[in-house]
């Protein structure tokens, strides 16, 4: 049961930091706030990933060192930490700002129209 | 018995998460999330991932930060949550 | 309206934890994510593009294609960003 639990923990506070993003998104009034939490949503998220590539016991960064670099032995693959969803991640984050703009760009034009960031007088002054 | 090094650093983005969507002003908001940025990248470096890591602090910790501001500074700051 | 959504978000967070109990042990380099592709980058990443750095390679060599459409994504939010916050000219 304890090597249970110290083997599956960090997934744990991964899935309380995504939930920590989801309730600022579904339940806070403010936009910048809702903003706040899908920025703490995909962080976690990418966490996660992140996460998946890498491997207990000794292994390194994904850098080759020198003596594997120039051919002298056969790689050992444990070594090396994983280096595929480091990539992907890589893609996700500038991803992950691009949609941070254009949901401040939509704020910034509400609050022009509007005159307020609440999402409740925003719904009534469209009635 | 020793503290694991990522378990600190875990309960610090937790506590920076809460804090971050509980606090009511805006501008302090964006600051505890740019310092829960830097803990975020602080953890990926901790576990091998060292590009994600730099990515993370230059483009997430900075230029979001840099636009939340700016997004703050058309708009207010004042919140009633 | 708060407290349905907090009990909307412990469910979801209990099906997630749920969801865990499946999934290999944090860490484990036998698990399934570690075991089907990237050998291969691991292994051929110097004979073929002679770059030390696999995320490098992978990021700008394997899958370029992949680093261009990101470049299409930048560029669509930067276009869309210049469209929204322009200030438009008062008709008359």
């Amino acid at each position: 049961m304890l090597e249970f639990i110290i083997g599956k923990y960090n997934f744990w506070i991964y899935i309380i930091l995504m939930m920590i993003g989801f309730y600022a998104m579904i339940s806070k009034n403010n936009l910048i706030k809702k903003i706040i939490g899908m920025n703490i949503f995909q962080t976690a998220i990418i966490l996660f990933y992140v996460s998946i590539a890498y491997k207990k016991g000794g292994a390194t960064l994904p850098i080759l060192t020198d003596a594997d670099a120039h051919g002298e032995h056969i790689i050992t693959i444990a070594q090396y930490i994983n280096p595929l969803p480091h990539v992907l991640m890589l893609t996700a984050i500038v991803v992950m700002v691009a949609t941070l703009g254009v949901a401040l760009a939509i704020a910034i034009m509400l609050y022009r129209k509007y005159h307020t960031l609440e999402e409740d007088e925003i719904i009534k002054a469209l009635k | 018995m020793t503290i694991p090094f990522d378990l600190i650093i875990q309960i610090f983005v937790i506590i920076c998460a809460i804090a971050a969507i509980t606090v009511r002003d805006l501008l302090s908001a964006v600051m505890i999330l740019g310092a829960y940025s830097f803990f975020m990248c602080l953890m990926w470096a901790q576990m091998g991932a060292v590009d994600v890591a730099f990515t993370e602090a230059s483009v997430s910790a900075g230029i979001g930060t840099i636009l939340f501001i700016a997004a703050l500074m058309k708009t207010t700051r004042r919140t009633k949550d | 309206m708060k407290f349905l959504s907090l009990i909307v978000t412990i469910i979801t967070g209990a099906f997630l934890i749920y969801g865990t109990f499946d999934m290999p042990e944090w860490g484990d380099p036998n698990s399934p994510a570690s075991r089907h592709v990237s050998p291969r980058y691991i292994e051929k990443t110097e004979i073929e593009t002679a770059t030390p750095n696999m995320v490098t390679s992978v990021l700008a060599d394997y899958r370029g294609y992949d680093t261009l459409g990101e470049t299409t994504v930048i560029f669509t939010a930067g276009a869309s960003c210049i469209l929204l916050l322009r200030r438009r000219k008062k008709k008359g």
